[in-house]
């Protein structure tokens, strides 16, 4: 008797440290379903054997402003792109912000912008923004094929809204997905990022 | 012949002030001003004296509303940057940090300042440094401030210095500099402190020296970012006499975490006053990394209580006003003007039925003045100012327009002036003949005058009646109104009663000038409450301008009853010095909006009453405790009444130490958004409001009317 409770209890604390550890840096990456700038609905699942970039992003922060103005992000997604990674764009403001992107506005700012992510995605109730933990705009996450979180933070290592940082820099994106791509491990998995918050 | 105006003296003493200010040797330095932000280089001393370090601060004066950041910004932001340039023997030290504020910002927390900072710099010029000349000192400031948007800004700052053998302290900026120096954190002396990892949180014990008070709300700051998580409450325990802070490790865990480095805040300060100090103690323990910060859209506190007033329908509303309404006769801001009702009464022996005409002039003068002020109040607030029931008394200029009003009536009542002699007498035929234009005018006056005062039921009423369509918010001011004329209506109508009371004679003059006394009291309670609102100053003007004004009825009166004409002329000279004396204060409305009342400071000493910001419940509710807010202005005689006979009383306030219960006053004495804000969110308009925040469970609400049993029993329930 005293052996199930302990496993009983054992078990339940098993259960209830999952959501803890959802979006922490080697747990799996929390699942959404938010729709593209066509309205059309995207989840990571689609993509389940892939490797995943999830960019959170606001056209109103400076921080993003930053890689946009100096072509630091397009370059990025257009780079992994090519490599058959999924490249993901987020806007999580809240629907009732003031900074709030409709889906026409987000892709006509993207495209006068000439990003190329696979899909931008207008997460209005900031659900999958919340689920992830996203604090700041930029916020990188990279999934690996497995589903599995292998980087959290920032995008690169000068915290500034000076483009001209981006050059020089250490882009953590970069090199956690050369590293996880040739099959090493990511020694960087964890930073913090900076920018402007989240606008839940 | 008028008294020698205290304007002229005070105007005169700036005037030497300023010559002074600006003729004297300075350092000179350009504030530069960007959007949202005014910057600028300022110095303690007048002068570089080679060899002795001199402290330099950045000023950041923010727009109202926007914030920059600390050395760790918290979720999101970035700290200030400050890039010297300096001419060779000058050397700067690294910015020494002010204690940060925690700034919600959203679901997110940044760690940062508002409203004026001075960021300190050690500036050291060498030894050998010539005298003589001037140096100039550049540095390039880089900040991001933010409200909802963020703009890094920047600026190009310089100050210029000369370099000599001795300085003085700088007349403007010597004592501010010294006090943000003294307020900066420092290292605890006499208290212990370890740091204990136990998984997802760290346990900061702090062991207190002894004798030592209760510090208040703590909060950690650590001085790296992911490490501790900035928007995960920081729960305070006891462990015996020591204090226990649960840090949550951050959930984004970087790099190694051996030590636990940071600034530690306390509300009420530490043993010898200061309010931050610093820690850096080494971590025991293993930690891991923590869960995911819950990013909830509303706080995660429900600061607004399931209150029985969601459940307030029309019917019920218009009956709590009705009721409200006949208590307000009996609050304290009334009974001036009843005592003038009452004289009525006792004067007016004449037909019945030119007493039912004054007595429905009086109860329409109430009800149509509070439709207007309910109006007025829906109006302003639709056009977007946060304003609440009794927004009128926050306004020094009404305060001083209602005390004048109050003198004159007082002084009516005395027997300096009456009122026929002072009208040309057609008017006063007329005010005669139309007693009920004089009932009217007296049920106007009752509403003003009363109607900062909440009564029970009206509270709950009023939030009702404003959160409602304009029909709505009618029907249930109309209902006040009525409640409130009801009494004398009654009193009016009832037959019988008047014929017993004796004919007019020499009592009912001394019971005139009796009742005058009540309302030299209103005038004095007014006074304080402009005291309240401005500073001393203001209330002398107010003083001298009332002088003035009795001094002009009575020479008018003289004049009327055929005294000489320079008697006349001294009264018109006096009158417009009246309104001088009280010119600066209908022109201070646009200070009335300020957030801190300088004059009205806790009474008792050793009250440990914090101030209400947005952020200060919410932070003191995280740390696990109970916090009780008393909503209350310094015109709310109901509120002071509570304060002084409830609040203060010795064993309501030993209940409140024994239950750990952090104490806030939202003072709301002037015009308050924040404060504003709070009371709608709780379903309230004007004070006094009474609430115990209770950590994981509603809020409760208190009734407006305090017995020391209530809270007993309030606090019984923790």
């Amino acid at each position: 008797m005293r052996l199930l409770s302990i496993a009983l209890s054992a078990c339940i604390a098993l259960v209830a440290a999952i959501p803890a550890l959802a979006a922490a840096p080697g747990g799996p990456a929390p699942g959404f379903t938010i729709t593209d700038t066509a309205g059309k609905p995207v989840s990571l699942a689609d993509y389940r054997g892939k490797y995943v970039v999830l960019e959170w992003t606001n056209p109103e922060c400076p921080f993003v402003q930053k890689h946009y103005v100096s072509r630091n992000m397009q370059g990025l997604q257009a780079e992994w792109g090519a490599k058959e990674v999924v490249w993901l764009s987020v806007n999580s403001t809240n629907a009732n912000h003031s900074e709030f992107k409709s889906g026409d506005e987000m892709a006509n700012w993207m495209r006068a912008q000439g990003g190329s992510p696979r899909a931008t995605l207008i997460d209005g109730t900031s659900a999958a923004g919340r689920a992830y933990g996203a604090k700041t705009t930029p916020h990188m996450f990279v999934v690996d094929p497995a589903g599995k979180l292998i980087y959290n933070g920032a995008i690169d290592d000068r915290r500034s809204s000076n483009p001209a940082d981006t050059k020089g820099a250490n882009n953590y994106v970069r090199a956690a997905l050369t590293e996880a791509t040739a099959g090493k491990p990511v020694t960087v998995a964890s930073t913090a990022p900076y920018g402007c918050s989240v606008k839940y | 012949m008028t008294p020698p105006s205290p304007l002229f003296a005070s105007a005169f003493r700036a005037l030497v002030v300023a010559a002074v200010v600006l003729l004297a040797p300075t350092a000179f330095a350009g504030s530069v001003k960007t959007e949202h932000v005014e910057a600028e280089l300022v110095a303690a001393r007048t002068a570089l004296v080679p060899g002795e370090p001199l402290t330099v601060a950045l000023r950041l004066s923010m727009e109202k509303g926007w914030h920059t950041y600390w050395r760790n910004p918290g979720d999101s932001g970035l700290p200030t940057t400050l890039a010297w340039n300096l001419p060779a023997g000058v050397e700067a030290g690294p910015i020494a940090w002010p204690a940060p504020h925690a700034l919600p910002v959203g679901p997110l927390v940044n760690f940062g300042y508002d409203g004026e900072v001075l960021l300190l710099v050690d500036v050291t010029p060498a030894r050998t440094l010539p005298v003589g000349n001037a140096l100039v000192l550049k540095a390039r400031a880089d900040w991001l401030v933010c409200k909802e948007l963020c703009i890094p800004e920047g600026a190009d700052l310089t100050l210029t210095l000369p370099v000599e053998n001795t300085s003085l302290a700088d007349a403007r900026w010597s004592a501010p500099i010294a006090a943000a120096r003294s307020a900066l954190p420092r290292p605890l002396a006499g208290w212990r402190a370890t740091a204990d990892g136990k998984g997802q949180t760290i346990e900061m014990k702090l062991v207190p020296p002894s004798g030592a008070a209760d510090p208040g709300a703590l909060h950690f700051f650590p001085f790296e970012e992911s490490k501790i998580e900035p928007s995960r409450p920081q729960e305070v325990s006891r462990d015996g006499g020591a204090f226990v802070l649960r840090l949550p490790v951050s959930f984004n865990l970087t790099g190694d975490f051996g030590r636990v480095a940071g600034v530690l805040t306390a509300a009420n300060g530490f043993s010898d006053g200061i309010r931050a100090a610093t820690l850096d103690i080494a971590l025991t323990g293993a930690i891991a990394a923590g869960p995911k910060p819950a990013l909830e859209p509303a706080p995660a506190l429900n600061l607004a209580p399931q209150a029985a007033d969601d459940g307030l329908s029309l019917a019920l509303a218009m009956v709590f006003a009705f009721v409200g309404g006949i208590v307000l006769n009996l609050m304290p801001c009334v009974f001036p003007v009843l005592s003038l009702k009452v004289l009525g009464f006792a004067t007016h022996h004449d037909s019945r039925a030119t007493l039912h005409k004054e007595a429905f002039a009086f109860a329409a003068g109430v009800v149509l003045t509070f439709v207007v002020l309910g109006l007025a109040l829906a109006a302003l607030r639709a056009a977007g100012e946060q304003l609440g029931w009794g927004f009128q008394l926050q306004s020094p200029a009404v305060v001083a327009v209602l005390a004048a009003l109050f003198f004159v009536l007082a002084l009516n009542l005395s027997g300096v002036f009456e009122f026929g002699q002072l009208t040309p007498s057609a008017l006063a035929g007329f005010t005669a003949r139309n007693r009920t234009v004089d009932a009217f005018a007296s049920g106007v006056l009752a509403v003003v005058i009363a109607s900062p005062c909440t009564a029970p039921f009206m509270g709950a009423a009023l939030g009702y009646a404003l959160a409602g369509s304009t029909a709505v918010m009618l029907v249930v001011f109309v209902a006040l109104g009525i409640g409130m004329a009801v009494p004398y209506v009654t009193l009016a109508l009832l037959p019988g009663w008047r014929r017993r009371l004796p004919r007019p004679g020499p009592w009912l003059l001394r019971l005139k000038e009796l009742l005058a006394f009540p309302l030299y009291a209103t005038v004095i309670w007014l006074a304080w409450v402009l005291g309240a609102q401005r500073d001393n100053d203001a209330v002398i003007h107010l003083l001298l301008a009332l002088l003035c004004l009795g001094f002009a009825l009575w020479t008018w009166r003289i004049v009327r009853t055929g005294g000489a004409r320079p008697w006349g002329i001294a009264g018109i000279a006096a009158l417009v010095a009246a309104v001088v004396l009280a010119w600066p204060l209908f022109r201070a409305d646009a200070d009335a909006t300020a957030v801190a009342p300088p004059g009205y400071a806790p009474t008792a000493a050793g009250t440990q009453w914090q101030p209400y910001t947005p952020a200060v419940v919410a932070e003191l509710t995280a740390s696990g405790r109970a916090v009780f807010v008393d909503f209350t202005a310094a015109w709310c005689v109901t509120c002071q009444v509570n304060k002084r006979l409830v609040l203060n009383a010795a064993d309501v306030r030993s209940a409140f130490a024994r239950k750990n219960v952090a104490l806030v006053r939202a003072d709301w004495t002037r015009r308050d958004p924040d404060i504003t804000r709070a009371l709608t969110a709780l379903g309230r308009t004007g004070v006094p409001v009474y609430v115990l925040y209770r950590p994981g469970r509603e809020p409760l609400l208190l009734p407006e009317v305090l017995l020391r049993q209530t809270v007993q029993d309030a606090l019984a329930s923790l």
